[in-house]
């Protein structure tokens, strides 16, 4: 091979850095197997709202709107299981698969600086989960409101639901990408707190509810209803809209703030 | 000249097999999840329901002592088979049995597939139903100290504190329930990590699917139920599935109206599937194209 | 010469166990081989000196400045690891026009560079294929395709040598000497005298995390040569051996071991002392079952070499 004289790009600057591991770990995303089957995953309110509303057309049942079943069902599925389960993956994979599977070492050997390389790649899968989760609701909201696709007023409730979802991958992936730079058993912990702590809190009354991050997300949205409902005992005391904002992007930034601190300062190492 | 030799001795003992190859696979995975951080505590911790429960089997043969705590309610103390079914198939225990599958069982198949350790391991005369009784021991260690070990000793207790035979002589078929429920608890959550594990070859992923295919499977079930009502859509449920079951073995209605049989079936059927994905993916050479 | 690599002190503790201890060496450019047993410390030298590690004391520097968390000199560096790892879903061609996208090289220029670099080290047919299909072989070469791809001025090859078969093995060390030819610094780590002495005559030993030996290679040779070695000889008529070989001056002393067809003896004078006993054996008419040399190791050597023999 000859070697030749060096002609660099501007280097080591860190948009570019970001803008590299953003392309590279995107492009990762969509070639890799594991977030194919995540994509299939996120395709299971899809599922449903074609069987609710093959349902209500060929039976007639069930018989809430399609709207209600959106609202109530899928749109809950969403934001209490299928974001958590997502981001929980991608966003513990910000730093865990590369000490996992020993490639940290092609990274940080590369005119890339650490803090635009955790950026980068969680803006990369965060993307992808992103995508991944509008596309199905977008489709899941279409084929329970198909009689009503007409009315425009109803694209509002989309797009909010859309945002806050949007918020809730944003901050739930900056949380677990914390997570996966302090502990090695990321995704253990990332389960208990999305499945345990989320779960239980958020129905506890007064000011301990909003120790949850869904407390949040849930103050976003209108009330739900409680009819055919039994299970949910518990009235949510929501925090004002742009308050709840402006603690999801705090949360966001926070998060984000202190996994980049902790990764730039803290070695890895990798056994041989 | 005869041939060279490079200097290494020959084992001369005398080569015994033996009946047991898969024991070694199962120590070491017992002793490898108690060397993990937080592990020890988690485990131990998950043993506070059961401690609970004894308790309440105490409180039980002294109603009289306890009369202050149950505020008119001593129904709720009377010790039946019911109380068995409570504890072996309560939600939060079926939770921390998942919980346990992810910390113990998540790579327990994943890790050997990651690092290539099924070449080294059948190059020894250890043939794949050694390896797959061998994992699948590990895990049935940890379930069957959570369930069966504190069935028995409830049984026992319950004895000792009445300081007679009454109560196994109203329910003489109780031991063989709790020891029948934990069986199917055992064979149907470990078979179900391990096949989840030897799906993949990351420890994360496995556990998260250990995790996300029993929930989606209840919250599927929840969603669907709650528009169409239909009892047998609990078939789709594996933590319904394995509370049907338990119901069944324990002589109790179901909480649903379907034959428990059924639910039995959906559970040995996926251990069947799951056996099918081991013989699938556990094999000492991978082929890549 | 400008030195490339420098360190002062250098030190890196793994809580109470000692990975470096107190070392302090000038690398200039040129190939230069990190030679000691394993466990040694020559992957912690090399991770320390490549940023991926933090110094618990004392400082390195590479071209003058930090390494730590200073990723401009990365464009100046290429680090072959010893693991054997890659992003399991990706072929050899795209892994590579990848890593060279992370040196902000634009699209075309990666291609380019990546197709050159494979088709040099005989990948290019391959170059689809996923890594995971490939051999040890060309995984092994794949990474020292990643190293070299962007002409860094300092190559950091870690066990480069592990799992190539001799034609590859040749073919790398002729590599990693044209490179130096070049005018490029390549610090090679193994734990095979032979390879590093195929490669450079610059050395730098190092054993139990501190490096007590540095130089010419003939210096480090002379020394293990004046080692004295034990030779195990396995044969019929070990006593009439014996009796000729007690005649011989390089033979310093003869054991005679519980096997009767065996044989050792000590000698300072290797090469003389086997010349001598290829005619031995001819003239005697030996039927010679094993010829070894128990303590013909470098973790041996090291251990003559600081003393503890």
């Amino acid at each position: 091979m000859a070697i030749r004289s060096l002609s660099r790009q501007p280097s080591g600057v860190f948009w570019a850095s970001w803008r590299d591991v953003f392309k590279f770990y995107f492009f990762l995303g969509t070639h890799s197997r594991r977030p194919k089957l995540f994509f299939l995953l996120s395709l299971v309110p899809l599922a449903m709202a074609i069987i609710f509303k093959g349902s209500q057309i060929i039976y007639g049942y069930p018989r809430f709107s399609g709207l209600f079943i959106y609202s109530n069902m899928i749109m809950m599925f969403f934001l209490q299981f299928l974001i958590l389960l997502l981001t929980l993956f991608f966003g513990t994979s910000v730093c865990r698969e590369e000490v996992e599977g020993k490639t940290l070492p092609y990274i940080v050997t590369r005119p890339l600086h650490k803090i635009a390389f955790l950026l980068g790649k969680y803006t990369a899968y965060t993307l992808l989960v992103s995508i991944m989760i509008i596309f199905s609701l977008t489709l899941s909201f279409i084929i329970m409101n198909l009689d009503r696709l007409g009315d425009l007023s109803l694209y509002k409730v989309l797009l909010r639901d859309g945002g806050v979802l949007l918020l809730g991958i944003w901050c739930y992936a900056a949380l677990f990408t914390f997570l996966g730079v302090i502990f090695k058993k990321a995704i253990f912990f990332g389960l208990l707190f999305s499945f345990g702590w989320e779960n239980i809190i958020q129905y506890f009354p007064g000011k301990t509810q909003k120790l949850a991050v869904v407390h949040y997300l849930k103050s976003l949205l209108p009330p739900l209803s409680q009819e055919g409902f039994p299970f949910l005992l518990f009235r949510l005391e929501p925090t004002p809209r742009g308050e709840a904002i402006l603690i999801l992007l705090g949360l966001t930034f926070f998060f984000l703030g202190l996994s980049c601190a902790l990764f730039a300062g803290k070695e890895f190492i990798i056994e041989a | 000249m005869t041939v060279r030799e490079k200097g290494y001795t020959h084992w001369e003992g005398e080569l015994k097999e033996s009946r047991w190859v898969w024991f070694p696979l199962t120590r070491l995975g017992i002793k490898m999840a108690f060397q993990k951080r937080f592990f020890k505590l988690f485990y131990f911790s998950t043993f506070l329901p059961a401690l609970i429960f004894l308790a309440g089997i105490y409180i039980s043969e002294r109603l009289e002592d306890f009369r202050f705590m149950l505020r008119g309610s001593p129904a709720f103390l009377k010790i039946t088979p019911n109380y068995f079914k409570i504890y072996l198939s309560n939600s939060l225990f079926l939770f921390i049995l998942v919980l346990v599958m992810i910390f113990v069982g998540g790579g327990l198949i994943a890790d050997d597939l990651r690092f290539n350790a099924l070449q080294l391991y059948f190059a020894r005369p250890l043939r794949k139903i050694d390896y797959v009784i061998g994992k699948m021991a590990t895990l049935s260690f940890f379930i069957l100290l959570l369930s069966l070990v504190p069935g028995v000793l409830f049984i026992l207790f319950k004895l000792l504190f009445a300081g007679n035979l009454v109560f196994l002589r109203h329910y003489p078929w109780l031991p063989l329930a709790v020891v029948g429920y934990s069986l199917v608890l055992t064979l149907f959550f470990a078979a179900y990590a391990l096949a989840l594990s030897a799906l993949s070859r990351n420890n994360r992923y496995a556990s998260l699917m250990i995790f996300g295919v029993y929930f989606i499977s209840d919250i599927i079930f929840n969603i669907f139920y709650q528009n169409f009502h239909h009892p047998y859509l609990v078939l789709l449920s594996l933590k319904l599935n394995l509370q049907q079951v338990a119901a069944g073995l324990f002589g109790l209605s179901p909480p649903y109206a379907v034959p428990w049989s059924l639910s039995l079936g959906v559970l040995l059927g996926l251990v069947f599937l799951a056996f099918v994905i081991l013989q699938k993916r556990i094999r000492s050479v991978e082929v890549v194209k | 010469m400008r030195a490339v690599v420098q360190t002062e002190k250098l030190s890196k503790y793994y809580g109470n166990v000692l990975g470096l201890s107190d070392v302090s060496v000038t690398i200039e450019p040129g190939v230069v081989g990190l030679l000691g047993p394993n466990g040694a410390g020559k992957s912690t030298f090399l991770k320390l000196i490549t940023g991926q590690l933090k110094p618990s004391l004392g400082e390195v520097k590479v071209f003058g400045q930090p390494v730590w968390n200073n990723p401009h000199i990365f464009h100046q560096i290429g680090y072959c690891p010893e693991i054997d790892a890659f992003f399991p879903d990706l072929s050899g061609w795209q892994f590579l026009k990848e890593m060279l996208r992370l040196h902000h090289f634009p699209e075309e220029e990666a291609r380019r560079r990546a197709e050159e670099v494979l088709k040099f080290l005989h990948l290019f047919g391959d170059k689809d294929r996923l890594i995971r299909s490939y051999s040890r072989g060309m995984r092994q070469r794949l990474k020292i395709a990643q190293a070299i791809a962007h002409e860094p001025q300092l190559i950091i090859l870690d066990e480069p040598l592990n799992g190539l078969d001799p034609l590859g093995r040749r073919k790398v060390i002729r590599l990693i000497r044209r490179l130096g030819e070049k005018g490029q610094t390549v610090i090679v780590s193994s734990h095979v005298l032979p390879e590093i002495e195929a490669m450079t005559k610059r050395i730098i030993l190092i054993h139990q995390g501190k490096i007590f030996a540095e130089g010419n290679i003939h210096y480090i040779r002379d020394l293990i040569d004046t080692h004295p070695h034990i030779i195990s000889i396995k044969c019929d008529r070990v006593r009439e051996l014996a009796a000729a070989l007690v005649k011989e001056p390089e033979v310093i002393k003869i054991f005679f071991t519980p096997d009767p067809q065996e044989i050792q003896v000590e000698t300072q004078q290797r090469d003389i002392f086997f010349d001598r006993l290829q005619q031995l054996i001819l003239q005697l008419d030996l039927q010679v079952e094993a010829i070894t040399s128990p303590d013909d190791n470098l973790q041996a050597v090291f251990d003559y070499l600081i003393g503890e023999k």
